[in-house]
Formats: structure tokens, C-alpha cells, sequence
């Protein structure tokens, strides 16, 4: 792309960068509607129930209770809370088992009631005199225990707790044959770690049947056409009559790709007539919304002398918790990262996703690649060290390039792992430091790579479509209308300058309304990093449309062809006589003020279904310091290079890497989602026992963008945020294994770990 | 349980509210006075989110009863701008990419500001340190350690 650019790739503030700043920003807690009632869920205190009776009398007596809900109050309903089944092309493999309230508790946190009351201390009281008989029923609680006969079953269609087996669906040539031609083969077990997203607002939900018979839901998700449709088959109730507003999120990282209280404040709205808002406490939040899967997942990987691999295969055990949500989709994810981020002629991969009495999971920042990515990479330096080779060769052996298929199978436009993996070697001094001494007293030191490739959604396995709408006003700025859901991430303000850049006008002329089913166009919502690239396109095609609007009535007025104009800062410019000009306002409020007839509001929807999926490419080189005394690991540098086409906003691209450098050092070092072993109640139950990294916990960090643009993205961009943590785990891993040999199996890799490991 | 009327000054304004002996001074700032900028995150004095800051102090607003700051002056994210005049750590974390979902914003710049108070030229260490009772989940901190970084730059060179 040789055009210069006046907008795209400026580091512009991001979309009410000002509002937060000020404190004015208002997110769901912040906010109260007139007559509004205060919801509490009551949670099952074991992990394994029958409820054989449930008095709710005492409560509702209680001055200020408006309404009770029991799983009796709740539609007879199955869901899948995950919303991909409704986008999914093959969605067989995905199962519903969860209702609104259960009458059978499956693990610490399950709901089995649900109180309205004037305030939450209220509520809180209420829920206390509420009185369940429960039939404690034996609990498991590891998936390996879960798989054998005699094993307490948790949901009646699952044998042995199998909720599905199945292989990778587009696996490729022939596995067995692969590891026979190949000279050495490195086989590993692991067990990932069960993360918990830990978004800093604690997930909030207001919901109010209107007058108008219409109901309203308050809730930050990603996907609020697809929730709403959830909650609109759950409740028996048409689309058209849900008005599904975002507001300001506080974190997501796929958190929102679920619907999580959202049913329980409909159902209690409903029944108290009332508007409700629950909000979850962070203990709430930590143990009843999901965390990341934990696989335990044995990954196995040939190789030729010279470092070609030539097949992989990977057997995992889905460690889902108690209800399905994201198993397949995750895990088909995980696969496809494993599988296809190497050149490998030979591959093949089976899972079994198991049921037990732990805290379901769902998807979080990665979606499974992380997990399949960071085993693949730690097998690689283990062949690496078997074959004798540098890891970084190994990898410039194996790498794909531009035309190879990317892990979703579908060809690459550009791929250019091989630059930027010696670029960051060049820049870090790989080969001098894998070479040094790396001792000083009790401390080791070590340095390693990860590379990943992520996407740009989830062509061609989800339906992608994507809706944006553009609109003039008469001053010449426009609205632009989308419904995304402005994460942290910045997709408002990068798709404002999309928009900007391609309609000629300044970043601040462009309004985007979005955030309410009602006033936006369809679209399938954030996830799997689709929104830049996807909505980008759509939004580029809605301002092209209006463009097109604009430059006719420009060219009438400026005795002009209208292929004979170009618009720059707000006004339309005769490309061969500059002088002739007329500003973007002028010809705006002409069309709507024109007492000779011919009216038209300037507009133009666009539209995007994507054919391709670019991968955001990532190479990722870490530092790190171990005591052999202690265990105790440090980070001391993290490098990180990144292709993401082209940076909309390098400032906020940039932010997404570096938050989730921040986010991997908890995944690899810190955060440890732990349950007690004889009850299953979470322990790591706040901020002070699950450790998310703190200032004093970060490494130096260095962001390097390597801009490729991608014929096919909106100005070359790519997707990013999803994918970005997946080259950091394990860059840290082998940092650690360069260091002192412990290759990391068991995440988190905590001092007791490395200790363990040392032995 | 038993109410009673106490005063406050937040902000440079003087309020009188009916509290009771257990009411936390986040619950007054957010419940009472409408001043929802001090957000709560843990609820349990971990991660720095409710950080307001009394006789320009520092403290947590979760933990701190309303009760113990009658007639202090206290001072939170509201109080900070001066109608369409931003102080500089806002302008700075505004600029420099520092906010992402803005949860955490509000008490990390009002840490920071007592901070710069206390050592208007600091280290990017020493800004690390000072930072680090304020957990955000999004950015990663370091473009949080720039934002406070240029502040202190334009502050010890006359701005607001």
C-alpha cells in the first residue's frame, strides 16, 4: 500500500480515553435505574448436591424482599452459555446441560437461588434465611478419577463423565507413518494451568421488563446480538423484543463470550417486575464465572537428524469442570494451534472432554492455542537440546511462509516468521547469551523463544458477519454506527480512524454510536480477535458507499466528474485544480436543506463476510534469572515482535502486547486457581491468594512491530489482542529450561516446581 | 443499626450525610455523593482500584471507614479536573496510551499524584515502587510508568 495516511497508524487517544481518566467513564456498577431492586445469588456450598427441598418462606418475609427465584421459577430449559453454537457450521459437538437455577448442585458455586431486595445487605440477608435441604452426593474432582467406572456422574447423558470424545476434524496425512520416518520422537505430558480471567470490574448485570412489555439487559458482553438470542430461546420471548445495551467494559479477555448471570437478573426481573441489577463480589466473580480449561495434554513430536519435523500428534483430557460451555471449541483450537504452526506433513489429534466437580471453565485470552501453542514450543526446544540443535534453527528449519495454510487451514497472504524471528535474535544477542556462562552463585540465567501464529476470527468454522453503518451530519462529521464492544482493546477508536481514512475526514469528526442492539446493525461480536480486521472491512465498505453519495453532490456542485475529486481534512478537493474545494458540511447539510428537492442524509451500510483469516504473528524472546536455592524465577527481559499487518493505533497495539506479557507472567509464575482437594471450594478466592502481577513483577519489555500489511485487511491490519499472550508462556518456559534444565510441565511454574524439578 | 449525621469535605465541597458506624468511605463517596469515579475491584484492600486520598494521603476507600475521615479533606478522581482543564497525570495517561478498560485508572493516577507530591522527580523505579499496590489487569504497567513518568516532567516544569 503506497497512499499516505493521514489517521491510520497515528497514535491517537483511544475512544473516551477522557471519561476514564476523569472518572466519569460509567460502568455497570456505577449505574442505577428509578425503582431499581439489588439481586444476591445463593451458591452452592458443595461441590456435589441434590436438593431435596428448598424454604424459601423466611426470605420473602423479610422486610424489603421483593422477589425469590428457585430452579422451580426458572424455564424448564437447557442452554449452553457459550454462544458458539449459534454461528458454529458443524455445531453437533456442542452440548447444553446448564439451567437459569439448577436443582442439582455441581460444584462449589453452583446457583440454586436468587433473591431481589430493596438494597444487597438486604439481599445478603435474605439469602441466609433461605433453607435447602440438600442430599450431599460423593464428588470428584480429577478428571482421571472422573473416566472410571463407579465414578459419581454429574450429568445423566454422560457416560463416565464423557461429554464427547473426538478427533481433530481436518488433521492431515498420516501421523503413524510420520513418527516411523522420523530419527528422534519427544513425548511430554502436561498439565495447564486453570487461569482465571480476573477482568478488574467484577462481572455486573441489570435487567428490566419495560412497560412496552420490552425487555432491557445491561451487560457487558461480547456478543450481545448472539446473548440476546440466548436469553431470547431461554425465555421463550422474540428477539425483536430485547434491547441489549453495553456500556463500558472493565476487562473482558473472552470473559463476555459467555453469558453468565445475565439469566439469573432476567429471571429475577421477571418475577419481581422490577429492574434488577446483581453485581458479583470479586470472591463471586473468582469462583462462580468461569476460568481458562486445564488440559492434561500429552504432545508428541518427530523429527528427522536434521530438524524436519514430520509428525505431531496430540491426546488430551479436557479437565472442563462441571458444565460444557467452551470444551470443543477450545480444545479444537488448542489442536489447531498445535498442529499448525510448524511445516509438518503428518498430523493427528484426539480429546476427551470429562465432566468432574470442579468450577467450569470457558474461554479466556488465547482460547486454547495458548495452551497447544506453549506445549508445541516447549517440544521443540526439547528436541532441540536432543538433536543438538539451537532452538532458533530448529525454528527457521520449520517455519511456515506466505502460501503455506495457517492453522485454520486456510493460505497465507503474507507470513513472515523467518525475518522476525533474526530480527529479535539480532536485537536480544541470541547467540551470545545461549552460548555464555549462566551462573552467578545461586542464580542461573537463561534466554528462550516461543513463536505463534493466532487469527483474525474464526473463518471458515464460525458464520463471520459483520455490519456498520455511516452516516453524515450537516456539519460535514458522521456517526458511525457498530455494535463492538470496546474491551480495552480500542476497536471503537481504531475503527473511528478506519472510517476517518477512508471517508477523508479527521479522527474527531467521527461519532460512533454503539453498545444497543437497537440503534446497530448485526454483528456477531468480539471474539477469536476478529473485530479489527472483519468489522474494519465493513466499516471501510459502509464508508466507501457514503463516499460514493458524497462525491455526486460534491461534483455538481464543483462542475466536476466525481471520480475527478478526493476528499482530504474535511473537504472535497477538484484533484486537478485544488483550489476548486467545497468542505464535507457544505455539501452535507446541501443534501438535507435543499428547497429545490433531491433530499438525502448521506449514508451507506457496509458489510463483511471474510473469505481469508490472516494470522497475527508473534516472536517472543525472554530473559530470566532462577535461584537453585529458592526455586525462584525472575524475569528479566521480554522482547517481543509482532506482525499485526498494520497498526491502526500503534499506542494501543502496543498496549495489547504489553498487557499480555503482564497477563503470561501470572499464567507461568503467579496465578494459581487452586480448590480444596476434599471439598472443592476454591481457595485462591481473592486478590491476596490468586496473584495477578503487580509493577514489581514486571521485566524490562521491548515491542517491536514488524508491519506487514494483509492485502485483505483494512488497511492491511490484522487481528491481535486474542492471540497475544500465546509466543510469551512459552518464551518463559524455555527461558527457564535454558536455565536450569527443569522443563516446565505443570503450570504454574512455582518456586516449589522448579525446586521439584531440580531434584 | 444506629445512623447519624456526620460531615464530610470532598473535593473541596462540604457534605452532610446520614452514615452508619460500618458505612466504608468507597460506600460514601459512591453510594451517598454520587462520586462513582473511585471504583471497587476486590473489595478487600488489594488492588489499589478505590484509592482516594485524605489530607493528600493515599488510602484505600474499600477499607477505610467513612466515619474516621469526618472533616478531613479528601480528595478523588472527580476533584482532580478542573471542569475542562485536566490535571497533568490525566492529560499524560490520556497521551500516552496508558488506559485501557480504565478500571483501574482512577486510583492509579490518584496514587501516582501522591506520589509526585512526595518526590516530584522520580526514578522509573522509583515509580514502579510506588506503584505497586495498584493492580491493572489490561496494560502491563508500562505505559502506565510512561504516563507518570511525562507527568512528573510536566510538573516540575510549572504545569497543573
Amino acid at each position: 500500500m503506497t497512499e499516505k495516511l493521514s489517521v491510520v497508524g497515528k497514535r491517537v487517544p483511544r475512544w473516551r480515553a477522557h471519561d476514564k481518566a476523569t472518572g466519569t467513564a460509567k460502568f455497570l456498577a456505577d449505574t442505577k435505574l428509578p425503582g431499581m431492586l439489588e439481586g444476591k445469588i445463593l451458591f452452592s456450598p458443595h461441590a456435589h448436591a441434590k436438593i431435596l427441598k428448598i424454604d424459601t418462606s423466611k426470605a420473602e418475609k423479610l422486610p424489603g424482599v421483593e422477589a425469590v427465584i428457585t430452579w422451580e421459577d426458572v424455564p424448564n430449559k437447557l442452554f449452553n452459555p457459550n454462544k458458539l453454537d449459534l454461528i458454529l457450521v458443524h455445531p453437533e459437538l456442542e452440548f447444553k446441560d446448564t439451567y437459569v437455577l439448577s436443582e442439582k448442585a455441581r460444584f462449589v458455586g453452583d446457583r440454586i437461588a436468587a433473591v431481589a431486595a430493596v438494597d444487597a445487605a438486604t439481599a445478603q440477608e435474605a439469602l441466609e434465611l433461605i433453607e435447602v435441604e440438600y442430599e450431599v452426593l460423593p464428588a470428584v474432582f480429577d478428571p482421571m478419577e472422573a473416566m472410571k467406572p463407579g465414578a459419581p456422574k454429574l450429568h445423566d447423558f454422560a457416560e463416565n463423565n464423557i461429554s464427547v470424545h473426538f478427533d481433530f476434524p481436518v488433521a492431515w496425512g498420516d501421523a503413524e507413518a510420520g513418527f516411523q520416518e522420523a530419527d528422534i520422537v519427544v513425548e511430554e505430558t502436561f498439565r495447564t494451568a486453570k487461569n482465571h480471567i480476573c477482568q478488574f470490574e467484577p462481572c455486573t448485570c441489570m435487567a428490566d421488563f419495560g412497560a412496552d412489555g420490552r425487555l432491557r439487559i445491561w451487560s457487558p458482553s461480547q456478543h450481545a446480538f448472539l446473548h440476546r438470542r440466548k436469553i431470547a430461546e431461554i425465555f421463550d420471548m422474540p428477539e425483536g423484543m430485547i434491547q441489549w445495551i453495553t456500556p463500558h467494559v472493565g476487562g473482558a479477555f473472552g470473559k463476555y463470550g459467555s453469558l453468565s448471570i445475565e439469566p439469573v437478573c432476567v429471571a429475577l426481573a421477571k418475577k419481581a417486575g422490577r429492574p434488577i441489577k446483581l453485581e458479583l463480589s470479586r470472591e463471586e466473580d473468582l469462583f462462580a464465572t468461569e476460568p481458562r480449561q486445564r488440559y492434561v495434554s500429552t504432545g508428541k513430536i518427530g523429527l528427522k537428524k536434521d530438524g524436519t519435523i514430520t509428525a505431531l500428534q496430540e491426546k488430551i483430557i479436557v479437565d472442563g469442570g462441571a458444565y460444557y460451555t467452551h470444551n470443543f471449541s477450545t480444545t479444537a483450537v488448542n489442536m489447531g494451534g498445535f498442529l499448525g504452526l510448524y511445516r509438518c506433513p503428518n498430523v493427528a489429534a484426539e480429546a476427551t472432554c470429562v465432566y468432574s466437580n470442579v468450577h467450569p471453565t470457558g474461554g479466556v485470552r488465547g482460547y486454547g492455542n495458548h495452551e497447544g501453542t506453549c506445549m508445541l514450543e516447549q517440544l521443540v526446544d526439547k528436541a532441540a537440546d536432543k538433536l543438538g540443535m539451537d532452538p532458533l534453527d530448529l525454528r527457521l528449519k520449520n517455519a511456515k511462509k506466505a502460501g503455506d495454510p495457517s492453522s485454520t487451514g486456510i493460505p497465507m497472504e503474507t507470513c513472515s516468521f523467518e525475518e522476525m524471528i533474526k530480527l529479535g535474535a539480532e536485537k536480544i544477542g541470541w547467540k551470545e547469551k545461549r552460548a555464555r556462562k549462566k551462573e552467578d552463585g545461586p542464580k542461573r540465567y537463561g534466554i528462550g523463544i516461543g513463536i505463534a501464529m493466532d487469527v483474525s476470527g474464526a473463518q471458515p468454522f464460525n458464520i463471520q458477519h459483520r455490519n456498520a453503518f455511516i452516516k453524515f451530519n450537516e456539519d460535514g462529521s458522521v456517526n458511525l454506527l457498530l455494535n463492538a464492544a470496546d474491551l480495552g482493546q480500542n476497536i471503537i477508536g481504531a475503527m473511528a480512524q478506519i472510517a476517518a481514512e477512508t471517508l477523508g475526514l479527521n479522527y474527531e469528526d467521527i461519532h460512533v454510536v454503539t453498545g444497543d442492539t437497537d440503534s446497530t446493525l448485526y454483528d456477531i461480536g468480539q471474539h477469536a480477535s476478529g473485530g479489527c480486521y472483519q468489522i474494519g472491512n465493513a466499516v471501510i465498505n459502509a464508508a466507501e458507499k457514503a463516499k460514493k453519495q458524497l462525491l455526486e453532490r460534491a461534483a455538481k456542485k464543483l462542475e466536476a466528474a466525481p471520480e475527478d475529486l478526493e476528499v482530504r481534512e474535511g473537504h472535497v478537493y477538484v484533484i486537478s485544480d485544488p483550489e476548486k474545494t467545497i468542505s464535507v458540511g457544505d455539501v452535507s447539510r446541501e443534501a438535507m436543506y435543499n428547497f429545490e428537492g433531491e433530499h438525502l442524509n448521506i449514508s451507506g451500510q457496509g458489510s463483511f463476510s471474510p473469505v481469508q483469516n490472516p494470522p497475527p504473528l508473534s516472536a517472543v524472546f525472554t530473559e530470566v534469572e532462577v535461584d537453585i536455592e529458592t526455586g525462584e524465577v525472575k524475569v528479566l527481559k521480554i522482547l517481543y515482535v509482532a506482525d499485526p499487518g498494520r497498526a491502526i493505533n500503534p499506542a494501543t497495539v502496543e498496549g495489547q502486547l504489553e498487557g499480555a506479557i503482564a497477563q503470561s507472567l501470572g499464567y507461568v509464575l503467579t496465578e494459581e486457581y487452586v480448590s480444596n482437594r476434599e471439598t472443592g471450594a476454591l481457595e485462591s478466592d481473592n486478590l491476596n491468594t490468586y496473584k495477578v502481577p503487580s509493577t514489581l513483577d514486571m521485566p524490562e519489555t521491548e515491542v517491536v512491530l514488524y508491519e506487514e500489511p494483509v492485502p485483505s485487511g483494512p488497511f492491511g491490519a490484522k487481528g491481535i489482542a486474542q492471540g497475544a499472550m500465546i509466543a510469551v508462556t512459552p518464551s518463559i518456559a524455555n527461558a527457564i529450561y535454558d536455565a536450569v534444565g527443569v522443563f516446565v510441565t505443570d503450570m504454574p511454574a512455582t518456586a516449589e516446581r522448579i525446586l521439584e524439578g531440580l531434584k | 443499626m444506629k445512623k447519624e449525621i456526620a460531615s464530610f469535605k470532598v473535593n473541596d465541597r462540604a457534605h452532610e450525610v446520614l452514615i452508619t458506624p460500618n458505612m466504608t468511605l468507597s460506600e460514601l463517596l459512591r453510594e451517598h455523593l454520587g462520586l462513582t469515579g473511585t471504583k471497587n475491584a476486590c473489595g478487600a484492600g488489594e488492588c489499589g482500584s478505590c484509592t482516594v486520598l485524605v489530607d493528600g494521603k493515599p488510602i484505600l476507600s474499600c477499607s477505610t471507614l467513612a466515619i474516621a475521615v469526618q472533616d478531613k479533606e479528601i480528595l478523588c478522581i472527580e476533584g482532580l479536573s478542573r471542569g475542562p482543564e485536566l490535571h497533568s497525570l490525566q492529560e499524560a495517561f490520556i497521551d500516552a496510551g496508558a488506559i485501557q478498560c480504565g478500571f483501574c485508572t482512577p486510583g492509579m493516577i490518584m496514587t501516582a499524584k501522591a506520589m509526585l507530591e512526595g518526590n516530584p522527580n522520580p526514578t522509573r523505579d522509583q515509580v514502579k515502587e510506588g506503584l505497586g499496590g495498584n493492580i491493572c489487569r489490561c496494560t502491563g504497567y508500562v505505559k502506565i510508568i510512561d504516563a507518570v513518568m511525562g507527568a512528573a516532567d510536566t510538573l516540575s516544569k510549572g504545569g497543573k
